[in-house]
């Protein structure tokens, strides 16, 4: 297919999103990526359901992120869940068992209840609990839990199965998928986009650009200038044991995520900053981080000191400047769409759907204009993209 | 045993139990070989199948032969060595 | 937050206390440095020098009794030998390690100007039907028991597969008062070639090893089959026969209580690898092995690599190897001190080489091994995942190494891929030896130290 509808360039969680929701609309849609897929953010994410509203910030971060704006499409991204697992055919071990977000502090248990108000006025169902309430319902949670915020909706999925569970359904509808296919020139002709690899070319009207902390690189070659904030953050993983949490636990102070996943492990992170973010290979893990990340864990579920830690690794956050997510059409130029940021986990089906709708020429299922590239764009060529 | 040298007194033993049995063992021998000689060879179940297993690489790398021993649940019998009085509790169970 | 992690300094560290660590210890601490040597084990020796337990000791007598000499000598030169100590991670080159106290969990970090990284090998597995029962064991498994602990693994064992080690361990059991079924050989390393007789006279003293061992054998009546391999291990709750199948095709099933299968070793190259040295494929194209230069260096700055790790080269070439890298750290940490004299070490070192080289001509993998292992049987022993899934992951086309894990959790278990590593990578059939990508922490870590709040500056 050397002509599809639609390029997609960046094969993680959103461009197999973006393809499949297109594919099964009817485009004839071309994946393009540079290496294996779900390989870089997607592949390495804690891969957390956030329904209720997020902690504003990550440890090391500057920029706090507007959470109630969030709120709706978290909401829409709740109900996309709920089906996705039927929607594609495919065992994403997917869990919706709700989560806590927990408080130590006084100023941090008025957070939650400000937060609840946030939650509430977007329909987000969440109960604000004593410390000692929270116990009653997970009693692993150590006394150090002041409050913590309850929402039935919270969970998470295994990050490893859902891209390639997009991309199969994207494949089953039509879509080509060229792994080990870096983009290397993106040039104008006509109305269209012709996206080479090397002496290999693809033409199309639109182009979706869902390569992660690479949507700067990817874009300039289109002589598009965006600004990215990539960085990159570290998880854990305990060797596995029985069930015995079927709960998310966030903390509302700083970046905390614990949770059992399907095969038994523990998985900790929260955004703790790795040693540094190296965008040509793997970046390397931070031991201030980890001994930070695992000691607060420790301090809310104790019972994480009796396990033993089996794997780190450090992944590349696609952060924008603002810390929000970007998505829609550049302007200026029709028919190249961007789609990234954080909290591109939970928000990937929304963010497939409203590519799909904006390029069907329809409007998205909620507004997300404020959310548009125009923000990012910068003139100035020689400006430094790096952060 | 070096023929023709002086005789050397043997090993003392010492008294382990194992899954509450109790059994006699040299002092200083692993406990892969404890069990071994006592004829168990199934010491855990392999969590995403259920299978039995047992020691394999005899030298800490696999992580088969994981038992319980004096109440510390993950310990490897091949690296650890008989003591007096050890508790070693097998998984094979459930 | 109470503890801060231990903090120690040296000149020089060197991480596994076997032949090449021990050997590089000594020649640098009596070059004057101050060395670290850092173990996982209680005692120092790695596999080759393995102590036996003092009791056994005492009235077996010593085992390998040049290994508690070495040891001695190491700690009389002043070594510092931190045993019962994981090394779990390491940045800056190796001049940071990171330690964990295998008894109490308590975090360390070792500062050193130069890192020896001399961890040794493993065996190495190819999965056959049945090969997780329990009773199915590694030929070094059979050999411990046999040497350190004086129990035989079985009265009827059988052993096979590939590799020199074959040989010693079987004659291990004997002493031990193993009765041993059958011994299949799977290449036909003992029938004499030109080109392998000549190799092997220009090493007298491994073909006169070779030789005892034989004899050893043929006394007891232990009948070395070669061009025989195990097809299958049958048994309920633990292993009861074994299918081989002989050099004329024929199979016959034989009782057994004891199956002690490998072929040959596996560089445990994990530290090195951690640090992004440069790699390339060894002689067999199976294993990823640090590019060095003759004396061990890495591409690296500061991190050394000695014996088996290196690449699979037996006991000498450890020791010789040892003594290469600490005379070339020597040379750059104290260089008025050094005598120079490497020459007669680096021509041993390639003497020794090239009959690892014919050891690997002698016993060759078999070239449809990973082909041949059915669907239906495990790989990843860890996670029970089957040859099958593997193929299956990786038959959608977008499935790497790495894409197969993550897509079947072949290597996501508790041994962090050790076992199932190479025939994963085979399975992936990429285009040159490849392994799971190496990740901090080295060995599974017990946590309750860090997650009581170890402050880290």
């Amino acid at each position: 297919m050397t002509q599809p509808d639609v390029i997609v360039v960046g094969a993680g969680i959103l461009g197999a999103s973006a393809a499949f929701h297109l594919a099964e609309r009817g485009y004839r849609v071309v994946v393009l990526e540079r290496g294996a897929p779900n390989r870089e953010g997607s592949g390495t994410t804690a891969g957390n359901l956030h329904i209720q509203a997020i902690h504003t910030r990550r440890p090391g971060q500057e920029v706090p992120v507007d959470s109630a704006r969030l709120l709706p499409l978290q909401l829409r991204a709740s109900d996309h869940w709920s089906r996705i697992e039927e929607q594609l055919g495919a065992d994403v071990e997917l869990r919706r068992g709700g989560g806590f977000m927990v408080a130590e502090t006084a100023a941090q248990e008025q957070e939650l209840r400000e937060k609840h108000e946030w939650e509430r006025h977007a329909g987000i169902p969440t109960e604000v609990l004593t410390g000692d309430e929270a116990r009653e319902r997970l009693p692993l949670l150590s006394d150090r839990v002041r409050a913590a915020s309850w929402c039935p909706l919270d969970g998470y999925a295994n990050p490893l199965l859902i891209t390639p569970a997009y991309l199969a359904a994207a494949r089953r509808h039509g879509a080509e998928l060229h792994p080990f296919t870096p983009v290397t020139d993106i040039r104008r002709v006509g109305d269209d986009y012709k996206v080479l690899s090397g002496d290999r070319s693809w033409t199309a009207p639109v182009v979706v650009n869902t390569a992660g902390p690479w949507i700067t690189e990817i874009s300039a070659l289109a002589g598009i200038h965006i600004r990215m904030s990539p960085v990159a953050i570290q998880m854990h993983v305990t060797t596995r044991v029985p069930p015995v949490m079927h709960h998310l636990v966030q903390h509302i102070g700083e970046g905390m995520s614990v949770k059992q996943v399907s095969a038994g492990n523990l998985l900790i992170g929260g955004g703790w900053p790795a040693a540094g973010l190296d965008m040509a290979g793997r970046s390397t893990v931070s031991l201030p981080s980890m001994a930070g990340n695992l000691a607060q864990a420790g301090r809310i579920l104790p019972f994480l000191g009796g396990l033993r830690l089996l794997r780190m690794w450090a992944g590349p956050l696609a952060a924008t400047p603002d810390e929000m997510p970007v998505i829609g059409e550049v302007p200026g130029h029709p028919g190249f769409f961007v789609a990234g940021g954080t909290y591109a986990f939970t928000l990937a089906p929304v963010w497939g759907d409203t590519l799909c709708r904006r390029i069907a020429g329809e409007p998205p299922a909620d507004p997300v204009d404020d959310l548009g590239p125009g923000r990012l764009l910068y003139d100035d060529a020689t400006t430094p993209v790096s952060p | 045993m070096s023929a023709g040298k002086r005789v050397r007194p043997l090993p003392e033993t010492v008294t382990v139990t194992i899954d509450g049995t109790p059994g006699q063992a040299w002092a200083g021998q692993s406990v892969t070989a404890v069990l071994v000689s006592a004829g168990i060879w199934s010491l855990r179940r392999n969590p995403v199948n259920g299978q039995l297993r047992g020691p394999f690489c005899g030298m800490g790398v696999c992580l088969e032969c994981e038992v319980t021993i004096d109440g510390r649940p993950g310990s490897r019998s091949c690296t650890e060595h008989v003591t007096d009085g050890m508790d070693i509790r097998t998984a094979t169970h459930g | 937050m109470a503890d801060v992690m231990t903090e120690s300094e040296t000149d020089v560290a060197v991480v596994g206390g076997g032949p090449a660590g021990l050997h590089a210890a000594l020649v640098l601490a009596r070059g004057g440095l101050s060395v670290t040597l850092i173990d996982e084990s209680d005692t120092l020796g790695g596999q080759y020098y393995k102590r036996r337990a003092e009791q056994l000791a005492v009235a077996f007598g010593d085992f390998r009794p040049r290994g508690t000499e070495l040891i001695r000598e190491v700690r009389d030169a002043g070594v510092v030998c931190r045993t019962g100590t994981l090394v779990w991670g390491a940045e800056d080159g190796g001049r940071t390690l990171f330690t964990s106290d295998v008894r109490t969990g308590v975090l360390g970090r070792v500062r050193a100007r130069a890192t020896v990284a001399a961890t040794g090998a493993y065996e190495r597995s190819l999965p056959f039907p049945g090969w997780t029962l329990p009773g199915v064991v590694t030929p070094g498994l059979a050999l411990h028991l046999a040497t350190m602990d004086r129990v035989p693994v079985g009265s009827r064992v059988v052993l096979a597969g590939t590799g020199p080690f074959l040989l010693p361990v079987a004659c291990a059991l004997l002493e031990a008062g193993a009765g041993i079924e059958a011994l299949a050989e799977l290449n036909h390393p003992y029938r004499p070639r030109p080109s392998a007789v000549a190799g092997a006279l220009r090493q007298p003293a491994r073909l006169a090893e070779a030789a005892r061992y034989l004899l050893t054998l043929a006394r007891h009546g232990v009948r070395v089959e070669q061009g025989a391999r195990v097809l299958a291990a049958y048994g309920d709750t633990q292993v009861t026969a074994v299918d081989i199948a002989g050099a004329d095709g024929t199979v016959r099933r034989v009782e057994t209580d004891a199956l002690c299968v490998g072929f040959g070793f596996r560089p445990s190259t994990e530290l090195p690898r951690l640090l992004g040295c440069r790699t390339q494929p060894d002689r067999t194209g199976t294993e990823q092995l640090p590019v060095v230069d003759a004396d061990g260096a890495t591409s690296v700055d500061g991190l050394y690599v000695a014996g088996d790790c290196a690449g699979i080269a037996g006991v000498h070439a450890a020791g010789v190897r040892g003594q290469l890298a600490a005379r070339a750290i020597l040379r750059r940490l104290a260089p008025g001190r050094t005598p120079v004299r490497v020459a007669g070490l680096r021509r041993r070192a390639r003497a020794l080489d090239r009959f690892a080289a014919l050891a690997d001509r002698l016993y060759p993998l078999p070239a449809e091994a990973v082909a041949d292992i059915p669907d239906a049987t495990q790989v990843c022993r860890c996670e029970g995942v089957t040859a099958g899934e593997i193929r299956q992951a990786v038959a959608t086309g977008w499935n790497d190494l790495h894409g197969a894990k993550a897509a079947t959790r072949a290597g996501m278990g508790p041994c962090q891929g050790r076992e199932c590593g190479h025939i994963v990578a085979a399975l992936a059939r990429r285009d040159e030896a490849e392994g799971f990508a190496a990740r901090m922490p080295i060995r599974p870590l017990p946590m309750a130290a860090t997650v009581e709040g170890q402050e880290v500056r």
